[in-house]
């Protein structure tokens, strides 16, 4: 498993079109991929393929996330995933 | 066991007492009943659900493909977001898991865990977020209809003492209320002056509309219905139940026949008066003849029209239009042809209060228009038949529906098919730019119909449906008042018969006012006819127009409102 903290660079936040296609990135790849809200009490959780559990992280710009990839592309897909978010 | 006896407030919309069991209406466009299912027929119920989604991702798939081709790639990302939910795995398979482990019916499971995200959303603090939760609505309500498309609501699974409780009841679904094992109705939203609500009335079913948070009615909890006082009582007591009971079975449809009289209604100072009734459903007209009422300024054909969802082919609508004009003998029967769209939502957020309804729509699918037409000239032989348009607001559409209408007469006559060639057409008022230009309109129709309904929503921007501005909506404002005494005064030189036939002529104090303002006819649901003949003969033509004179100067709808009592009060009932 590889994990790294990235801050959110979309002016939007995860908003619909940035959730979107988050999840249509993610989907290129075998691994898991977990997003966590590290600068939220709650550290609430969502799977990078499911658009709901994204929009309901509720990140916007600056919020704090730690990409949690696990898999054989592990790798590559923290890698793409952390460029995304960073925007 | 529940016992906790609960009482919920809410507007008294059709009045009467129902006692019975809730069954849940979930979602306002599509009656769905929740049941549980037999262990055998879980898998069954899964794949059709998955044929909902397929269905629903393949005409989100199309309508991206138009949008890509009318407007570029950029502007399809929502759709995109749409396509996302329906793979999303705290979506769709939590759904199928509700499905196999509590052994529910599709709609229900989708009614769960959409309720679930609908609450995770409404926590969030951003607003642009909360405001998503449209996303997922549109996407509920898309599988729901899809769920729901080859399937017809099935009665049979209903207990007898039904109550339907729902966020919404849609008009267009309440040809169901005529299922007699329905007892009851309680919504969320809503008003009295909807026409669910305006069914409800005519169909003597008690209703409770606007009523507060309904989550926590469970379907199978024991009900009671208070369309009186426009409450509900959920898990009542045993002494409750007993004490509403007595109530409850008077109250249910015994009343049919009531005072029959054929004398001519008048005023005490010798005014004659039309009254005629309004019906929405064919076999209303068995009642309104018992009742003696002298003519049906009204037959709101569309319910009848769509009975199954489906149109209906020419013969059978012959053979129902002739049945109702042999039983309504020699009384007319004013037929107002097919009205759609009336206080619907639809799920692309059109409005259709302001779109395609009425003649709007009979123009649009003319087929539809010209199979309604060709039925009410073929039966009308059998009886006094008068055609009325809906939801005109140009001379344009009436010339083409005139047009429409003279091909079709030509067409019997090509086929020497009989039919009354004086059949009377109308027009509604009911739009504003009718009422501003009624008099343009009469070289064009033999005599007109007021709708006030419409009228009032349309010329005090209030959505009769939405009951956060229902106390907007009020027939004493003084520019209803302008607008109908405009309409009459536009009128009266022209000599054509005008009828008011919206609720207001079947509320005593507004068709006082209605009287006072100069007209002669109205025409009423049939529970407030005996009340409207009533107030007519116990009031003076005379007094009523002095004091309309006197309403057209008043600032304020509650001022217009106290005088009319006032004057009603002052006369012995």
């Amino acid at each position: 498993m590889k994990e790294r903290e990235v801050v959110i660079g979309h002016r939007l936040g995860l908003h619909a079109r940035a959730a979107a296609k988050l999840v249509q990135l993610s989907a290129g790849f075998q691994s898991s991929i977990v997003l966590v809200r590290t600068d939220d009490p709650q550290r609430s959780e969502a799977d990078a393929r499911s658009i709901l559990s994204i929009l309901l992280l509720s990140a916007r710009q600056g919020s704090k996330l730690q990409v949690r990839t696990d898999g054989s592309d592990e790798d590559e897909a923290l890698e793409r995933i952390c460029e995304y978010l960073a925007g | 066991m529940k016992t906790s006896e609960r009482i919920l407030h809410g507007v008294a919309a059709s009045a009467g007492i129902s006692v019975g069991h809730a069954v849940r209406a979930f979602d306002p466009l599509f009656i769905s009943f929740n049941y549980k299912l037999r262990g055998e027929q879980v898998r069954d119920e899964v794949a059709r659900f998955k044929r909902s989604v397929e269905k629903s991702r393949q005409q989100l798939r199309r309508m991206q493909q138009q949008l890509k081709r009318r407007s570029g790639p950029e502007s399809s990302f929502l759709i995109d977001a749409h396509l996302l939910i329906l793979q999303d795995k705290l979506f769709v398979d939590r759904i199928i898991e509700k499905i196999q482990d509590e052994q529910i019916n599709a709609e229900w499971g989708i009614q769960q865990v959409s309720d679930e995200l609908f609450e995770a959303y409404d926590r969030l603090q951003d607003e642009y977020l909360r405001e998503r939760r449209g996303d997922l609505d549109d996407i509920v309500r898309r599988l729901l209809h899809n769920l729901q498309a080859n399937v017809k609501p099935s009665f049979k699974k209903l207990p007898y003492d039904a109550i339907l409780v729902g966020r919404a009841i849609p008009p267009s679904m309440l040809f169901e209320l005529r299922s007699q094992r329905i007892v009851g109705l309680v919504t969320e939203t809503g008003s009295p002056l909807s026409h669910t609500a305006i069914m409800a009335r005519s169909l003597e079913i008690p209703a409770v509309m606007g009523a507060e948070d309904l989550s926590g009615i469970s379907p199978g909890d024991l009900l009671i219905v208070d369309g009186d006082s426009g409450s509900v009582i959920c898990l009542p007591s045993k002494e409750t139940v007993d004490e509403y009971k007595p109530r409850a079975l008077n109250s249910r449809r015994t009343v049919r026949r009531r005072h029959v009289s054929s004398a001519p209604i008048m005023t005490i100072d010798g005014k004659r008066i039309s009254l005629g009734a309004n019906i929405n459903f064919g076999e209303e007209v068995n009642a309104a003849i018992a009742n003696g009422c002298e003519s049906v300024g009204l037959y709101r054909t569309e319910f009848d029209f769509f009975k199954d969802g489906h149109e209906r082919d020419e013969q059978s609508l012959v053979a129902d239009y002739s049945q109702l004009l042999k039983i309504a003998k020699n009384t007319a029967v004013t037929f107002r042809t097919i009205d759609v769209g009336i206080d619907q939502k639809t799920w692309d957020g059109v409005n259709p209060n302001l779109g395609v309804r009425g003649l709007r729509f009979c123009l649009e699918n003319q087929g539809v228009f010209r199979t309604q037409l060709r039925a009410l000239y073929r039966a009308s032989v059998h009886g006094t038949t008068r055609i009325l348009l809906p939801f005109v607001s140009t001379v344009d559409d009436l010339e083409a529906a005139r047009s429409i209408i003279s091909e079709v007469r030509k067409e019997l006559d090509r086929k020497h098919i009989a039919y009354d060639p004086n059949v009377p057409v109308g027009v509604m008022v009911e739009t504003p730019a009718a009422a501003q230009t009624c008099d343009l309109m009469a070289s064009h129709v033999d005599f007109f119909c007021l709708g006030t309904n419409d009228l009032i929503q349309y010329y005090l921007v209030v959505d009769r449906s939405d009951q956060t501005v229902m106390h907007l909506y009020n027939p004493f404002h003084p520019a209803i008042l302008r607008c109908l005494n405009q309409v009459y005064t536009l009128l009266e030189p022209i000599a054509k018969p005008i009828t008011v036939c919206g609720e207001m002529a079947g509320d005593p104090p507004s068709a006082a006012v209605l009287l006072g303002l100069g007209f002669t006819s109205l025409s009423v649901s049939l529970p407030a006819y005996s009340r409207i003949q009533q107030m007519i003969k116990s009031v003076s033509f005379v007094e009523l127009r002095q004091m309309a004179r006197q309403l057209l100067r008043m600032e304020k709808p509650k001022d217009v409102e106290e005088l009319v009592r006032a004057t009603l009060g002052a006369r012995p009932a």
